[in-house]
């Protein structure tokens, strides 16, 4: 999905997976943190909007 | 008349005949030698308007589907490209294997019409089509024409898997012996290479474009679902609207639908009638599972798992 997504043209940091478990919430809040920081950089996607 | 024609229409009636098949699926003559469309026999004396000739561009294994509740059992006639649709069919469960019949036909390429006009005068009326070697004679009102095969070959027959039908019940014609030309992706390669805003602007110029018409969908020997998504109202998944971004989440989802489980035999982008290049969007797919979970082209053996729906431990694990 990743790799589609950038192949049409998204920026490769807009869609990110990321396996975490339940007992993991470091893991959870540094990679939220992470993802939020660089997403909110790129800014909106005006792509998929009215 | 060739004789692969003539081996085909003896081939299909004695399966009529034999009460072994209620009907072929087959491909027929169209208003000129050169545009062929799929015809339905159900009696051997039809069988005389079954044709072969190297315009045969056609895939008709979603008939298969289509007519997945006709009584009786379904022959049709497949090139090497279409046959692994059948397996497609098979392993799906849409059709079971003992209710089809494959009249396969090894198939040196395909040739494309509009490359032809590009090449000939194709004003008059196109009478016959005739192989010599390595050219085509095309006898036209307007005198005959000698075109090199080479030069009008369809873009998706330079790279071909398999000449050979990968499944067959009855071969007609000779097997060709030269040697497969797997895609190499180099096209693939070279979108892949464009920057984020060209490819953005590449690619959304494409589904601009796009109608709706589900053309694609609809030949799509992996597009089978009894209910599809863009069909359903209640839940409205993707908007039946023509618009860019909707259009876009058509295009994206069905190639993702199709990721692992595509055949590649190129239909899609042949019954487009935007000429929108939707085989790139499955020919990326397909390249990034063979190279990660190192799959082989989809519909080439019988029996084949899907990289999406089985869990294998050497599987990459790039979001962990």
């Amino acid at each position: 999905m990743k790799r589609l997504l950038e192949y049409v043209g998204y920026d490769p940091g807009r869609f990110n997976a990321r396996w975490i478990s339940g007992s993991e919430g470091q893991k959870w809040a540094d990679t939220t943190k992470d993802m939020t920081e660089k997403l909110k950089a790129l800014g909106p996607n005006k792509r998929f909007s009215k | 008349m060739n004789k692969v024609t003539e081996n085909l229409r003896k081939t299909a009636a004695k399966l009529l005949q034999d009460k072994e098949v209620e009907m072929v699926i087959g491909y027929g003559l169209g208003s000129e030698a050169v545009r062929t469309q799929p015809v339905f026999i159900t009696s051997p004396e039809d069988t005389e308007k079954l044709v072969w000739n190297s315009f045969c561009v056609n895939g008709l294994t979603k008939y298969l589907s289509d007519l997945k509740t006709h009584p009786g059992k379904l022959a049709v006639v497949v090139k090497g490209c279409d046959s692994r649709g059948i397996f497609r069919l098979t392993q799906d469960n849409i059709i079971p294997r003992d209710k089809i019949v494959v009249i396969g036909i090894p198939c040196a390429g395909q040739l494309s019409y509009t490359k032809l006009a590009s090449k000939m005068d194709v004003s008059g009326q196109l009478n016959d089509v005739e192989e010599k070697g390595d050219d085509v004679v095309i006898k036209t009102t307007k005198g005959d024409f000698t075109v090199k095969k080479s030069e009008v070959l369809l873009d998706k027959c330079n790279t071909c898997e398999h000449h050979n039908p990968v499944v067959a019940d009855h071969v007609v014609g000779d097997a060709i012996n030269a040697s497969p030309t797997p895609d190499s992706y180099d096209e693939i390669k070279k979108y892949e290479a464009m920057s984020t805003e060209e490819k953005a602007k590449f690619w959304l110029s494409q589904f601009e474009r796009c109608i709706r018409c589900y053309a694609c969908r609809n030949i799509c020997p992996g597009c089978t679902c009894r209910e599809c998504i863009f069909d359903a109202i209640k839940p409205d998944w993707v908007g039946k609207e023509i618009d860019v971004s909707e259009n876009e989440l058509f295009h994206l989802t069905r190639a993702f639908h199709l990721a692992g489980r595509c055949v590649d035999c190129g239909e899609c982008d042949r019954v487009c009638p935007m000429d929108i290049p939707i085989r790139l969007l499955n020919k990326k797919l397909l390249k990034e599972c063979k190279e990660l979970f190192n799959m082989e082209t989809p519909g080439s053996v019988e029996e084949g798992g899907s990289v999406i729906g089985q869990y294998r431990l050497e599987d990459p694990e790039e979001f962990m």
